[in-house]
């Protein structure tokens, strides 16, 4: 590691700190970061997640098997719990996809240039975290062969979805996320995938990134269509940062469940999302930038503000927490009290004070510079809020169901294991990690381009004029 | 060109002097012709063809080896043929119709079913020849159109495929000519005495034969034996008028019943009959204002003792000082030992005496003959004779000793004097008390002949086993509990070559009568077709048996029930669902939450809150995740241990382990092997219902048990509305109080008249029908006959231990038990919760294929081919009703399971959910009728089967729009309310508050 990580001067401000660290000009940003596609071997931790992949994909296989062989049976789901490990999942994968999204189309249109060196990889995470999600609803389904008629296709039964339904708002709602985040993901690389096209020495990678750069050439005119299509689905992207989770909060809110049934749920849904994906995209940095050796492209600054952004969410769902709370006591209704108090000294009390402890407490530290400049305790943390998050939504979906209504119907929720819902929940793990690791090895994980715009930037930031330039 | 074709060579050219020679040979026999007597190949091929048998015939000497080779062979190309559909070829419509059969069209039959000696008339539905389900003969005494869980179950038990379908000669299929052959060699045998066993005979044509046999062969004797037996009843009588004497009640008269240990609702001959009567007082609808009393003192909780008004917990060696005691308050005796609790003896006494006589004092089966006997002089005392209740000579067949009859057996099949043993139903291997001795005495009897539906326990030690017709498989005939007789016709013929006890005897008697012709002679002596048919047609004879006696009470002052013990006492009772083990491979009945404990598939150790707690076991039980993790404790009688895990019953009484018979069995058949613990191994004859100075201790080993139902508390949500009757009187609306008690009431609502209905969707009308259905909470006794009812009826499925486990049980209709109250003698409440049909039901806004949907009448629809199952409705469902196929739960492939299904309702697949349809396809049937005639449906013309089963009447349904019908009647009543109000689901299934008849004097 080159640069002076995790030590800054402390008269540095965050403001003048780089974005780009060390010596680069155009050139060796294109051969630090496409050279990991074309020619450098994979460090031996890519062989070790790769495999790991593999193993979680294989464990994908078998539980998928059996699980269209037998039926949603293999999991732990029973009634009352009629959702459990599949929804919460969901949730989770769907959720930690938010960060991607935020960061490429949010932080593109506030010109927040520290966006930069980590959109790629965080958009990619999105990819794969909603191909993870999007397997939940579909496989949790009792049929999933006919779980098409979710979708309005005009069809010789003459009938449509049942359109008050939120799960319908949500094939929607995560059909349209996916195909958004994968043109804008597609799209942004596509002048990345030209510079690999002419640098390419294999006449396989030639072919290959020639035909998925359509042709770029990198005129002016390119150029111009390209900042106007990327800004635009920047634009069409940033809604769906909201509406996306807003609308899986829906499935819950729209309900009568106690627990369920509340109106906070989507702002703290849509911060939660974002409080999860930015754990996962520390996650997923730390260690790469380290592997590929690419921490001047993604420096302490970023990690700093990802870090204040997990933060700012936690702060916000933990209020979230708190809220639900009061609006039980405040709301005087007796199925919401039980629920609250079946929440702190129930069956599955454990489990949430740790999601207190974890998604509320823990990221506390993070308001200490020291924490947020330490790579060990970025990702400490982090991981702790993955875990927090994914308890989050254990704690709201099947503990709430567990304890509703009719006392005569209470029950409780024990996942499966072997074959069941924790093999299921490794195996979509296969899928992401797989994912990743093949993006990281096929395509290049940093922008290119943009980090070449943001170079002539910050070459040139001195410059007064330069300074009132804008990125986009 | 035409090429010469080759000359075909002759292979055996023919050559007549042989053919000469062989027609010379074979002097003074046909010939055919030249081939014949040449015996050439073509000519022996041609005869193979033609006459297959005739050229390999069987060989004379085929062993017994080969045969069984054949024979399995032979079973296995049946099988295959088997595998695919049985008529494949062309469907050909009957040439000739049969009368009466139209498919699609059910016909309805009576005959009835026979259970612990007595018969229960029903009617049992037919379509196209099979029978399909039970429902209760209107014009059956026993019945009056109800039926219990063991009736609603008795389709099961026919379409068993465990049944035992082959006669087994010590394990190898054998025949009824062998069969035959080994009886009558055994009949006229060495002069040792021919045995025939039977559980409680209750047909007059069957017990003629065996009198028949009896004269014709002195040494035939009869014996009868069941564990849950009458002895102490007929003790009683005997004890208290010097006779044993059948007893009848008539609980319509009754304004005082004290029950002592009698569980009258639950189960055994009459108690459906009982029930109906019993509840037939409580009804406080219509502006009635009276309702009878119940007081109920028992040891352990039962769903009589549920429905009481005042309940007494008490050990079962308590219960003979509180009857003494009792006794002497009215007036039987001088004194008792005044042992009891003075308030209550008073309170019950002066209640007793101020009923003139319109009162009824029960004992159970399981208290002794002096506590039966004082019950007898109470109601003596108290003229309650011939008023409440009716005495009879006990019916000719009818054993009053039963256990004496078993023990005499037994001492002769010891003594070798036992030639041939006939044991027809019953399972005395399994349930004989286990100091008899019976296995070890069966294996002195040289030939053991079993009549039984399964090879089981007594089957595996006995020489012959007989597959039994099943009731609707056989011609007999039955009294009922009140001596009416009824004749039992056979709906289909036997499925697995069954042979029903009268052939069995037939047999043994060398009668060549079928027991067609029998039960004709029995009943149609005078051969009148028309009078024959009207019998049959109505399933009752007309004829009773039951002359009312005037027995005199004898001196009582000798009837010393014994003192109280000291010390931890045993109690043995019949389970509530498999009854003493005969239904164990019933997975229905198995998979019937017990009323109380609410356990399924097996059995516990049954302690009071507070016993466990002294046995310090409390705190190693609980929940975890949702299931219920028990200890095993160790039970000791005498010099004999039994490890068996231990569940809390609150209500039970204290120093009282309560064990229920019928588990632990090892040749049920593949559903009721080794579930649960034996109980018989404790039980001995001298401790038949209770043991004193039993011992327990935990073993600490920890155990899961499988219940339906975790909490017992309502945590003040109004579920069930109680208050007693003289609140009720003043404050006819006390069950709205709960909802204005409820603070999410909508909102504008307080103060106006109507209450402003606050829905985002527009308010629906009903035009024409608007289904709902009402259900009286202070009827329902839990019995848990609706629950059986609409399994047998909607092709419900049971799942088995380890689904119900994770929560997955699939009954439609469930009943919610409550506790409230003490913990030690808390009041308990049963709520039956089927869907709801709530008019803005939650479930059918989230589904997203509109999979479940609103009907015009108001029903909420369940798509099956539509369901995606994604559960969401289930989720939103707040009353929790829907069930969900979480696996291929139906079986699809067994034979005889596929004839059980009701052919109106679909067999649901894996994945999709389904819930309660208020019997739609009943509605739709009622419809079709309406239609055809051009009218509307009639009040009362659909009957939902919960409905149709309910002793108690506490169902009611139908259309609410029509303010003339019984379920328009029931909603206006003052106690009429929703669950979950608050909700604003608007349900149709409403229910009536509880109302309750305490004595002030026991009050506070």
């Amino acid at each position: 590691m080159s640069e002076m990580n995790g030590k800054y001067p402390e008269d540095m401000g965050l403001r003048d700190a780089p974005m780009i660290e060390g010596e680069h000009d155009y050139g060796t940003v294109t051969d630090k970061i496409g050279s990991i596609v074309l020619d450098r071997p994979s460090p031996r931790q890519w062989y070790i997640w790769g495999g790991i992949a593999g193993i979680c994909l294989g464990s994908f296989l078998v539980s998928f098997c059996w699980l269209i062989y037998k039926g949603v049976g293999v999991w732990g789901i029973n009634n009352p719990c009629g959702w459990g490990f599949d929804i919460i999942n969901f949730v989770w994968w769907i959720g930690i996809g938010h960060a991607g999204t935020l960061i490429s189309a949010i932080l593109l249109l506030m010109r927040q240039r520290w966006r930069t060196s980590i959109n790629r990889l965080a958009e990619t995470m999105t990819l794969f975290a909603v191909c993870c999600a999007g397997l939940f609803p579909l496989l949790h389904t009792g049929r999933p062969w006919v779980a098409y008629w979710l979708v309005p296709y005009p069809n010789a039964l003459a009938i449509w979805p049942q359109f008050r339904s939120p799960l319908v708002w949500d094939v929607f709602a995560v059909t349209t996320y996916l195909t958004v985040s994968a043109l804008f993901w597609y799209v942004g690389l596509v002048p990345d995938l030209a510079t690999l096209r002419d640098k390419a020495k294999h006449k396989l990678a030639k072919i290959g990134m020639g035909i998925m750069a359509m042709g770029w050439r990198g005129s002016a005119a390119h150029w111009h269509r390209y900042e106007a299509a990327y800004l635009a689905l920047a634009g069409l992207s940033t809604p769906l940062v909201l509406s996306v989770h807003s609308i899986v909060s829906l499935d819950f809110a729209v309900s009568i469940v106690p627990g369920w049934h509340t109106t906070i749920f989507p702002p703290y849904f849509v911060a939660g999302a974002v409080f999860a994906g930015f754990a996962m995209v520390l996650l997923l940095v730390i260690p790469i930038r380290k592997w590929y050796g690419v921490a001047d492209f993604v420096t302490m600054r970023h990690m700093d503000w990802m870090a204040k952004i997990m933060l700012a969410t936690g702060l916000v769902v933990f209020y979230g927490y708190l809220m639900e709370m009061y609006y039980a006591w405040y709301s005087g209704n007796q199925f919401e009290i039980a629920l609250a108090s079946n929440r702190l000294s129930g069956d599955y009390k454990f489990w949430y004070y740790a999601l207190i402890f974890c998604n509320g407490l823990a990221p506390q530290v993070l308001w200490s510079k020291r924490v947020r400049h330490s790579l060990t305790g970025l990702f400490v943390v982090s991981l702790i809020v993955s875990i927090g998050m994914w308890l989050e939504r254990f704690v709201i979906i099947p503990v709430s169901l567990s304890h509703d209504f009719m006392p005569s119907a209470w029950g409780g929720y024990t996942p499966t294991i072997a074959f069941g819902d924790v093999m299921f929940f490794l195996g979509t793990f296969g899928i992401f990690l797989g994912g990743m690791v093949a993006f990281v090895r096929i395509l290049p994980m940093i922008p290119m381009s943009e980090i070449k715009h943001l170079l002539h930037l910050e070459k040139h930031e001195s410059h007064p004029a330069a300074q009132a330039e804008t990125v986009a | 060109m035409k090429q010469a074709e080759p000359k075909k060579s002759i292979e055996k050219p023919l050559n007549l002097d042989e053919v000469r020679a062989e027609i010379s040979r074979r002097e003074g026999q046909h010939w055919r012709g030249i081939e014949d007597a040449l015996q050439t190949e073509a000519y022996r091929e041609a005869l193979e063809r033609e006459f297959p048998k005739q050229t390999a015939p069987w060989a004379s000497d085929l062993d017994r080896r080969t045969f069984v080779k054949l024979a399995a062979a032979t079973l296995a190309m049946a099988s295959l043929s088997a595998c695919r559909p049985k008529y494949a070829d062309k469907i050909v419509p009957y040439v000739r119709m049969p009368e009466e059969i139209t498919p699609g069209l059910s016909n309805y039959y009576a005959t009835s079913l026979r259970f612990d000696g007595s018969a229960l008339g029903v009617l049992v539905r037919s379509d196209t020849g099979r029978p399909l389900k039970v429902e209760g003969n209107s014009d059956h005494p026993a019945s009056l159109g109800s039926t219990d869980v063991f009736a609603q179950a008795a389709m099961l038990e026919l379409y068993d495929p465990d049944r035992l379908s082959s006669i087994l000669y010590l394990g190898e299929p054998s025949t009824w000519d062998q069969l035959t052959n080994a009886v009558n060699a055994a009949m006229k045998g060495s002069g040792k005495k021919i045995k025939i066993l039977s559980e409680p005979i209750c047909s007059p044509t069957l017990f003629g034969q065996i009198q028949k046999l009896k004269q014709a062969n002195p040494n035939v004797e009869l014996h009868q034996y069941q564990p849950v037996s009458t002895d102490n009843e007929f003790a009683g009588t005997e004890m208290a008028f010097g006779k044993p004497l059948r007893v009848r009640y008539d609980f319509t008269n009754a304004d005082v019943v004290v029950s002592l240990d009698a569980n009258i609702f639950g189960a055994g001959s009459g108690h459906i009959r009982y029930t109906r009567d019993f509840m037939s007082r409580r009804k406080m609808v219509g502006g009635n204002k009276q309702m009878n009393r119940l007081y109920v003192i028992e040891s352990a909780h039962s769903i009589t003792g549920g429905k009481a008004d005042h309940r007494l917990a008490l050990k079962p060696s308590a219960i003979g000082a509180f009857a003494q005691d009792l006794a002497a308050a009215v007036g039987v005796s001088a004194t008792g030992p005044n042992s009891s609790d003075a308030k209550w003896i008073r309170a019950v006494a002066a209640d007793l005496k101020r009923c003139g006589g319109r009162c009824v004092v029960i004992a159970g089966r399981n208290q002794p003959a002096e506590v039966h006997a004082l019950a007898h002089a109470m109601k003596h005392v108290l003229g309650a004779v011939g008023r409440t209740l009716f005495y009879a000579d006990p019916l000719p067949m009818q054993e009053t000793k039963q256990l004496e009859s078993l023990r005499s057996l037994t001492a002769d099949m010891n003594a070798g004097s036992v030639g041939l043993l006939v044991i027809i139903g019953g399972n005395p291997a399994y349930d004989a008390p286990s100091d008899i001795g019976f296995i070890d005495a069966m294996k002195k009897v040289p030939m053991i002949v079993r009549a039984a539906s399964h090879s089981d326990e007594t089957g595996f030690h006995s020489h012959w086993q007989v597959p039994l017709a099943h009731d609707l498989e056989q011609w007999s005939d039955g009294y009922a509990f009140d001596g009416t007789a009824s004749i039992i016709q056979p709906l289909i013929d036997p499925l697995v070559g069954g042979k029903s006890a009268h052939e069995i005897l037939a047999l043994m008697a060398g009668d060549a009568r079928d027991p067609y012709q029998m039960i004709r002679e029995t009943w149609d002596a005078a051969k009148d077709e028309k009078l024959w048919r009207r019998r049959l047609h109505d399933g009752v004879v007309g004829k009773t048996e039951w002359t009312n006696v005037s027995p005199i009470l004898s001196a009582l002052s000798q009837i010393r029930p014994a003192a109280p013990a000291s010390g931890t006492e045993l109690v043995f009772l019949p389970d509530e669902t498999i009854y003493d083990g005969r239904f164990a491979n019933n997975s229905w009945l198995q998979e019937l939450p017990k009323p109380i404990t609410k356990l399924v598939w097996e059995n516990s150790i049954e302690l009071s809150p507070k016993t466990a707690q002294k046995l310090g076991i409390e705190d190693t039980m609980g929940l975890i995740g949702g299931n219920f993790h028990t200890t095993k404790a160790e039970v000791t009688v005498g010099n004999k241990k039994m490890v068996c895990p231990v569940s809390i019953v609150p209500g039970h009484a204290d120093d009282v382990v309560v064990l229920r018979l019928g588990y632990g069995r090892t040749r049920a058949g593949s559903v009721g092997n080794n579930i649960g613990f034996d109980s018989q191994y404790l039980r001995t004859s001298e401790t038949m219902w209770t043991a004193a100075g039993c011992s327990i201790a935990s073993t600490g080993e920890p155990y899961e048990l499988v219940s339906t139902q975790f909490h017992y508390s309502m945590e003040g949500r109004g579920l069930v509305r109680m208050s007693p009757i003289g609140e009720y009187l003043k404050k006819p609306d006390f069950a709205q109080e709960y909802d204005l008690e409820d603070e999410e009431k909508p909102m504008g609502s307080e103060n106006a008249e109507e209450p402003i209905r606050l829905s985002m969707y527009p308010q629906r009308e009903y035009k024409g029908n608007a289904w709902a259905m009402v259900i009286d909470t202070t009827l329902c006794t839990g019995c848990n006959a609706c629950v059986t009812a609409c399994q047998a009826e909607n092709n419900i499925v049971p799942v088995g231990r380890e689904e119900v486990r994770r929560g997955r049980e699939m009954h439609w209709i469930r009943i919610d038990r409550y506790y409230e109250g003490s913990l030690d003698n808390p009041k308990m409440h049963m709520l039956p919760v089927p869907c709801m049909h709530c008019e803005q039901a939650p479930c059918e806004v989230v589904c997203p294929v509109a999979a479940t949907s609103h009907g015009s009448e108001g029903l909420n629809e369940m798509v099956y081919n539509r369901c995606v199952g994604t559960r969401y409705c289930s989720n939103n469902c707040p009353y929790k009703v829907r069930r969900f196929n979480f696996k291929q739960y139906a079986d699809t492939t067994t034979p005889l399971l596929k004839m059980l299904r009701n052919p109106d309702v679909t067999v649901r697949g894996r994945g999709v959910m389904e819930k309660c349809t208020y019997c739609v396809q009943r509605i739709n049937a009622a419809r079709k009728r309406a239609k055809k005639e051009n009218r509307e449906i009639r009040d009362g013309e659909v009957v939902t089967a919960c409905q149709a089963a309910c002793p108690a009447q506490a169902i009611t349904f139908g259309n609410k729009n029509d303010s003339n019908s019984a379920v328009a009647r029931l909603k206006a009543e003052p106690t009429n309310y929703a669950l979950l109000k608050s909700l604003n689901t608007e349900p149709r299934t409403t229910y009536l508050a509880r109302i309750t008849n305490p004595n002030p004097e026991l009050e506070g």
